[in-house]
């Protein structure tokens, strides 16, 4: 049965981006998880654990830390699934928020032990980046997200990424660009309803 | 007013990528719950936020899937959240509207009472504190659950975890007291006994949650009868004395 289970959960239906109907399918299953369906679990975790993870790792680097925290996050799916609305947000947001917060939780109490030098931190963080876009390359979604990512300004782009990707603070990423505060709040809000209208999110 | 409002809509950005500090991020999540637009806005950045989430899948490690779903399958799920019971609800941007009619409430009490708005929202923030502190202990990976009968009638339930240092206490048909009496909960060990709070007066027969901090491995869970306004340390025998331990 393994064998015929190819488990890539990467890739959405080509073409159609995520898949309105592929996301309504995974409100229907958190609704069969909240029930106590494990059958169902183990659909979502299939089709959820390699973008969460992916995040999780994208954040954090370190992978046996992201394991944890991976872990942590899909459990949570399992114990609050019935906490789920449909009505406010697709399945897989609700689960990349949990899995983003907890990442950034991570990171965040983890920095005031080691006062990250901003500079090589700029540095990692651009590394990362570009590890993220070699490991997906072959992911649809992600030539899209880079094809957004590519149509915005400098400032957005790098303000946006060192957010959610890095996991820092706009106050941080204001510090590692130079940039004023205003600025940056600005900036990231601008870039990511250009990226919004880019991907054609509807809502 | 105008310009602190437009700061605050700016932030919709900020916030979807989880980039604002705690503080502001409290504060902001206030102005969500009155700024419709915002709220729309929120929502479809973090489903923009989702695509850039997508794009960095990974496949995790192949021993996580085995880990996680033998776990799950031990583990207890949480119960939905529900408009009558007095637990937490999750952060207000799923809630919106509940939260919502809660802020209506105290806009509306402020202008009645004249209360200023910085202490309306000082209690605010307090009422989320406390919501958000429940929360914590509900899904602390050690969290643990007991209740036991009280000597004088009734039952006390405690959720508690040793790792966040918190429990969160509710009662089910305490005997009523007098007026100028209180049950006061505690923290108790053989090296002293720490005051852990009042329960509040019930309605219909509970007691509202009652979030607690410096909880030590080893306590237990306490409630006396005290006068209003609570002792440093017990003056009547305990009603109760719950051993709180895996």
């Amino acid at each position: 049965m393994d064998g015929m289970n190819t488990r890539d959960v990467r890739v959405p239906e080509p073409g159609g981006g995520q898949g309105k109907s592929a996301d309504r399918d995974l409100d229907w299953l958190l609704g069969r998880v909240a029930r106590g369906d494990q059958a169902a679990f183990e659909q979502v975790y299939d089709r959820l654990a390699g973008p969460a993870y992916g995040l999780i790792r994208t954040v954090v680097r370190d992978p046996a830390q992201s394991e944890e925290v991976a872990q942590e996050v899909l459990l949570e799916v399992w114990r609050n699934a019935s906490r789920f609305d449909p009505a406010k947000g697709s399945a897989t947001t609700w689960v990349m928020l949990i899995a983003h917060r907890r990442a950034i939780d991570r990171v965040r109490s983890a920095s005031a032990e080691a006062q990250r030098d901003q500079k090589s931190a700029a540095a990692a963080v651009a590394a990362s980046a570009d590890e993220v876009a070699d490991a997906v390359a072959a992911n649809l979604d992600a030539e899209r997200v880079r094809r957004c990512l590519s149509s915005l300004t400098d400032i957005q782009r790098e303000s946006i990424t060192l957010a959610y990707y890095g996991g820092y603070t706009y106050r941080q990423v204001a510090g590692l660009l130079n940039v004023a505060l205003g600025t940056i709040k600005t900036r990231i809000r601008d870039g990511l309803i250009r990226l919004r209208d880019c991907m054609g999110v509807s809502w | 007013m105008r310009r602190l409002r437009h700061d605050l809509h700016i932030l919709t950005g900020v916030y979807a990528l989880d980039a604002l500090e705690d503080t502001e991020r409290e504060r902001f999540e206030h102005h969500l719950q009155r700024c419709q637009s915002c709220s729309h806005e929120v929502r479809g950045l973090h489903e923009t936020a989702t695509g850039l989430a997508l794009a960095a899948a990974r496949v995790p490690p192949p021993q996580l899937r085995e880990r996680v779903l033998t776990i799950a399958a031990r583990t207890r799920q949480n119960p939905p959240v529900t408009d009558q019971r007095p637990l937490p609800r999750p952060r207000s941007v799923w809630f919106p509207r509940l939260a919502a009619a809660a802020a209506a409430v105290a806009v509306v009490a402020a202008v009645v009472l004249g209360i200023t708005q910085a202490a309306t929202q000082r209690r605010l923030d307090r009422v989320q504190a406390q919501q958000q502190g429940i929360e914590a202990v509900l899904n602390a990976p050690d969290v643990r659950i007991v209740s036991h009968r009280t000597s004088v009638g009734g039952t006390a339930t405690v959720v508690f975890s040793e790792d966040r240092h918190k429990m969160v206490v509710t009662t089910t048909g305490l005997p009523p007291l007098p007026s100028g009496k209180v049950y006061e909960l505690w923290l108790m060990a053989p090296g002293g006994n720490r005051p852990a709070g009042l329960l509040p007066a019930p309605s219909a027969g509970r007691t509202a949650p009652v979030l607690a901090a410096g909880l030590a491995v080893g306590d237990r869970a306490g409630v006396t009868v005290e006068p209003a306004g609570g002792s440093a340390q017990p003056t009547t025998t305990p009603i109760l004395a719950i051993p709180l331990a895996g």
